[in-house]
């Protein structure tokens, strides 16, 4: 074979190799949202929306357990966002390659990667044992601890998008770091900061795990925080492991309406990036 | 224009800094003798060290590095980034009312010195300043000295222009915000208008205000910047390479400005072209390898450069 040919042959030998890892990856995307929509769809009715879980073999829907879902997940970013973004601003604007930065940036990282099962555990001794109970805010703050790695990466690789030039321009104008920061740096580095919130926001929606040993679940309607509070992963968890049909059913709704979520956070996520930066350069 | 290397009458100045500027003039004398060699004195540490022929250095009317009654006056300055010294025991004197041009090949150092002077440098990591820069006869070096109440003394022009990504108004009026200098709305216009007007650029805007100042042309944008300086009535100007990015006809208006700031403060600019240099500054300086190797009247080094490397750049031979 000539040597031309022996790269051609070994052009397209990797070509398919990586095409052909990039179907399998999507094969196994597309076939679990076939699954979920098949199994899904056909549950998703009005109930599922107004009506609370029910006992196993009579009717109901998914109401409380989207309310606690949202619920806990609002107080999750509003703990966990404005500190991952304050860290990141440490990060990329005080403490830059200072020791300290270094080693908060490796522990970020450790934390961005540790078992969210690790963490439920954690807020189960911190707050559940000493609470003496399940609650809906450590719920909410395991959630939060799971936000705030997300927040502090994207927080700081977006600032860093800022260019020099801008800071300098504040610096030199006689501006304190602060000043610069909340005047010049976050509006220009809006968009990127907003996603990252957002994708947190996606991040620790479906987590499942930590919400197990934090606010466990709720048969009924609850909006007591410091309460056991019901939410959608815990009661797919609950529901699909059940030999009750109605619970089965209501699994596969609840997982197709967590995956939609997610789905549309993402694209809003997209579109305030695409708007925004837009908005900037007109 | 003074020749004494005397610095600005009544500066409280530290006895070991009028020994370092003798040193410095004494270097300069020999400096013009050909031999930068001998400019080495200082050592690694970034100690001064004055050799014994110090003293006959001073006075000495080959200096032309200090002007009566300076804005900043500057004493063997150094700038090391890590171990490297990237700027090496640089006396020189800014006058009041006029421009100063800096004038070197890349990486000569005028843009760290230009960096000194509002404290720029601090912002930067490993980066470490020595020697005394007085600015109206304050070290500005002193740690208790706030930088950023001294930056607002002292406006700075970049190379990119740099408009915030904010609407045209609320640009210029930046400066003055943050500094809390007016009460009222209406002042605050005054301000807008008054810089934008200085700055050459009103009746292109007026009419747009509120739209971003990102969207403006190059050398509209770097005379924004401009107004966005002077809005805060600094007392010098530091222009570092302000007409890279521009057109040359931008670059002229540019440097029509500059003729007509120059009534009203005293600028420092960096730049690339001699011909810049000669066209907008009274005095200027070269800077080679680190190290001022000659400043005097723009004329002057025009015309009868004293020393060899400088004769060599701007006649174009430098290697």
């Amino acid at each position: 074979m000539s040597r031309r040919a022996l790269r051609t042959f070994y052009n397209l030998l990797a070509l398919s190799l990586s095409g052909l890892a990039t179907a399998i990856g999507l094969f196994f995307l597309a076939a679990i949202l076939w699954t979920l929509i098949k199994n899904g769809i056909g549950g998703m009715s009005l109930r599922v929306f107004t009506e609370m879980t029910p006992p196993p073999g009579s009717a109901g829907g998914l109401l409380n357990a989207i309310y606690g879902s949202v619920v806990m997940t609002l107080i999750g970013i509003l703990i966990g966002g404005p500190v991952g973004m304050l860290a990141g601003t440490y990060l990329a604007e005080y403490g830059r390659t200072s020791r300290l930065a270094t080693v908060i940036r490796f522990v970020n990282d450790v934390l961005l990667s540790a078992p969210s099962i690790i963490i439920g555990l954690f807020v189960y001794e911190l707050l559940v044992i000493r609470m003496g109970h399940f609650s809906a805010i450590a719920g909410a703050v395991a959630l939060a601890i799971i936000a705030i790695p997300v927040t502090v990466r994207t927080t700081e690789d977006m600032l860093y998008l800022v260019p020099q030039g801008l800071k300098d321009a504040s610096t030199a104008m006689g501006a304190y770091p602060w000043r610069t920061i909340t005047s010049v740096i976050y509006p220009a580095a809006r968009s990127g900061i907003v996603t990252g919130l957002l994708l947190a926001i996606a991040r620790i929606s479906g987590e499942t795990a930590p919400l197990l040993f934090t606010a466990l679940n709720n048969q009924f309607w609850s909006s007591n925080l410091g309460a056991p509070m019901a939410n959608l992963p815990v009661v797919i968890f609950q529901f699909a492991l059940s030999p009750y049909p109605n619970w089965q059913q209501l699994a596969w709704s609840g997982a197709l309406l967590i995956t939609l979520s997610i789905l549309v956070l993402s694209v809003a996520a997209r579109v305030v990036v695409s708007s925004l930066a837009q908005g900037g350069k007109r | 224009m003074s020749e004494s290397t005397e610095p600005g009458q009544g500066d409280p100045r530290a006895p070991d800094t009028t020994a370092a500027a003798g040193a410095v003039a004494g270097a300069a004398t020999r400096q013009d003798n050909g031999d930068v060699g001998v400019l080495r004195h200082l050592k690694p540490s970034g100690r001064v060290h004055v050799p014994a022929s110090a003293e006959a250095g001073a006075g000495n009317a080959a200096s032309q590095a200090t002007v009566e009654n300076p804005v900043f006056s500057c004493r063997g300055v150094s700038v090391f980034y890590g171990p490297k010294e990237a700027l090496k025991s640089v006396t020189i004197d800014v006058g009041r009312r006029q421009v100063l041009a800096m004038i070197g090949p890349s990486g000569c150092g005028k843009s760290t010195f230009l960096r000194c002077l509002n404290r720029m440098n601090d912002t930067i990591a490993g980066a470490r300043v020595t020697g005394t820069i007085l600015l109206d006869g304050h070290n500005i070096q002193d740690p208790a000295q706030d930088a950023a109440q001294l930056r607002a003394r002292i406006g700075m022009v970049f190379q990119k222009p740099n408009p915030f990504p904010k609407s045209i108004y609320d640009n210029v009026a930046y400066g003055p915000r943050i500094h809390g200098m007016t009460r009222s709305r209406a002042q605050l216009d005054d301000i807008v208008c008054t810089s934008l007007q200085r700055a050459g650029l009103w009746d292109e805007v007026k009419d747009r205000l509120t739209s971003p100042g990102t969207g403006l042309s190059g050398g509209q944008q770097q005379r924004l910047c401009i107004a966005r300086t002077i809005a805060v009535q600094p007392e010098v100007i530091l222009m570092d390479e302000p007409c890279s990015a521009l057109d040359p006809v931008a670059t002229a208006r540019i440097e029509d400005l500059i003729d007509e700031l120059r009534e009203s403060y005293a600028i420092v600019i960096v730049t690339h072209s001699m011909q810049q240099a000669a066209r907008v500054s009274q005095r200027t300086a070269y800077f080679h390898l680190g190290e001022l190797i000659e400043v005097g009247e723009t004329d002057r080094v025009f015309t009868n450069p004293r020393h060899r490397l400088t004769e060599d750049y701007i006649t174009g031979r430098f290697g």
